[in-house]
C-alpha cells in the first residue's frame, strides 16, 4: 500500500476514534485538519462543561482535554502507525478566559520528533489565533504496540 | 440552589459567595462542586476524611480516552486535578469567588485504568496575589500515583 493511501486510511480512523468514542464524543469535538505533525480541531460551546457558573465560561479542564487530545493526535501522525504515544507531561498557560457561547479552535504542531520522545506545542483560540486563550507544551513517549 | 440542571441563568457572584460560605458551615466541599456543571460532567465528588478533602471521580464511559485499553483520558485526569485544586483553594483558604487559573502543569506517571480515581491536594503557598496548589491522583493505592499536578491561581 502506498504511504499516501495508508495515511488517508489512518486519517479517517483517527477522525472516527476522536469524534465517535469516549471523551471526544462527549465533548462533541470535530477534527478539521489532519496532516503530518499538524492537527486542528473545533469545540462547540457546551453548557454541560461550564466551570464558572457566574459567567458561563467553560472549565479549564476542558481546555486541558482539548489540547491533550490535539497534541496527542499530532504526535501519533509523526510517531508512526505501529506506536502508541502516551502523554508524559503537559504544561498549560492560560492567557485569558474563553468567551462563553462561542466555539473554541485548537491547533497542535509537532516541533521535534526524536527516537523516543515527541515534543508538541498547542494553542487554543476563539476569534484570533494571535490572541489565544491558552498555550501548551506537551511531551509524548513513543512505545511500540504490544502484540 | 443547584446548577446541576444547567439552570445557570441569574447565578450571581453573591450566590457563589453564599454557597462557598455555606459549604464550610456544613463541612461539605461537595456543595461547591454541585454548582459547577463540569464537576457533574466528569463525575467528581468530594468529602472530608480526617480533616483532609478526598476527591473521587467515578468510572464513566464518557471519560474514556483510549477505548482499546480502556484507559481514562489524560485530559480528564488533568481536568479532575484542576477542579480539585480550585475547590481546595475555595474551601481551605476561605475564598468566596471562583479563582482564576494562571497555569497548570501535569506529569502522567501511569495510565489511568477504567476504575474509580481519587485525588488529594495541598496548598503549598498562599501569597497576596498567587496561590500554588499541588495535587495527586491515584486509583487503588495512594502510594502508587497515576498523575501529579501543580496549579497557580490568582487570588480573586
Amino acid at each position: 500500500m502506498s504511504v499516501d493511501l495508508k495515511f488517508k486510511l489512518f486519517k479517517s480512523a483517527m477522525k472516527l476514534a476522536m469524534e465517535r468514542t469516549g471523551h471526544g464524543a462527549a465533548l462533541g469535538l470535530k477534527l478539521t485538519k489532519v496532516e503530518k505533525g499538524l492537527i486542528e480541531m473545533i469545540f462547540p460551546y457546551k453548557k454541560e462543561v461550564i466551570g464558572n457558573p457566574i459567567t458561563g465560561v467553560v472549565h479549564g479542564g476542558v481546555i486541558v482535554s482539548l489540547l491533550d487530545t490535539c497534541c496527542g493526535c499530532a504526535a501519533i501522525t509523526v510517531a508512526g502507525f505501529a506506536t502508541v504515544t502516551p502523554t508524559m507531561d503537559l504544561r498549560l498557560d492560560y492567557m485569558q478566559p474563553a468567551e462563553p457561547e462561542k466555539p473554541i479552535n485548537i491547533s497542535a504542531k509537532v516541533y521535534k520528533n526524536t527516537s523516543n520522545v515527541v515534543f508538541c506545542r498547542g494553542v487554543a483560540w476563539q476569534s484570533d489565533m494571535e490572541n489565544p486563550i491558552a498555550h501548551c507544551v506537551a511531551t509524548f513517549m513513543k512505545l511500540s504496540k504490544k502484540k | 440552589m443547584d446548577a446541576r440542571d444547567h439552570k445557570l441563568t441569574n447565578f450571581s457572584s453573591k450566590d457563589f459567595e453564599f454557597i462557598a460560605k455555606r459549604s464550610r458551615e456544613i463541612g461539605s466541599p461537595q456543595a461547591i462542586i454541585d454548582v459547577i456543571p463540569y464537576g457533574k460532567f466528569i463525575g467528581v465528588e468530594a468529602s472530608v476524611i480526617e480533616n483532609e478533602i478526598q476527591y473521587t471521580m467515578d468510572r464513566k464511559k464518557t471519560n474514556i480516552g483510549n477505548p482499546s485499553l480502556p484507559a481514562i483520558h489524560g485530559g480528564v485526569i488533568g481536568g479532575f486535578l484542576e477542579l480539585a485544586s480550585a475547590i481546595e483553594s475555595i474551601y481551605v483558604l476561605e475564598i468566596n469567588a471562583v479563582p482564576k487559573v494562571v497555569d497548570f502543569s501535569i506529569d502522567y506517571l501511569r495510565p489511568g485504568r477504567y476504575k474509580k480515581m481519587y485525588a488529594s491536594c495541598t496548598v503549598l503557598r498562599q501569597g497576596r496575589k498567587l496561590i500554588n496548589v499541588s495535587s495527586n491522583a491515584w486509583q487503588e493505592n495512594k502510594k502508587i500515583p497515576v498523575a501529579t499536578a501543580r496549579c497557580h491561581f490568582l487570588v480573586p
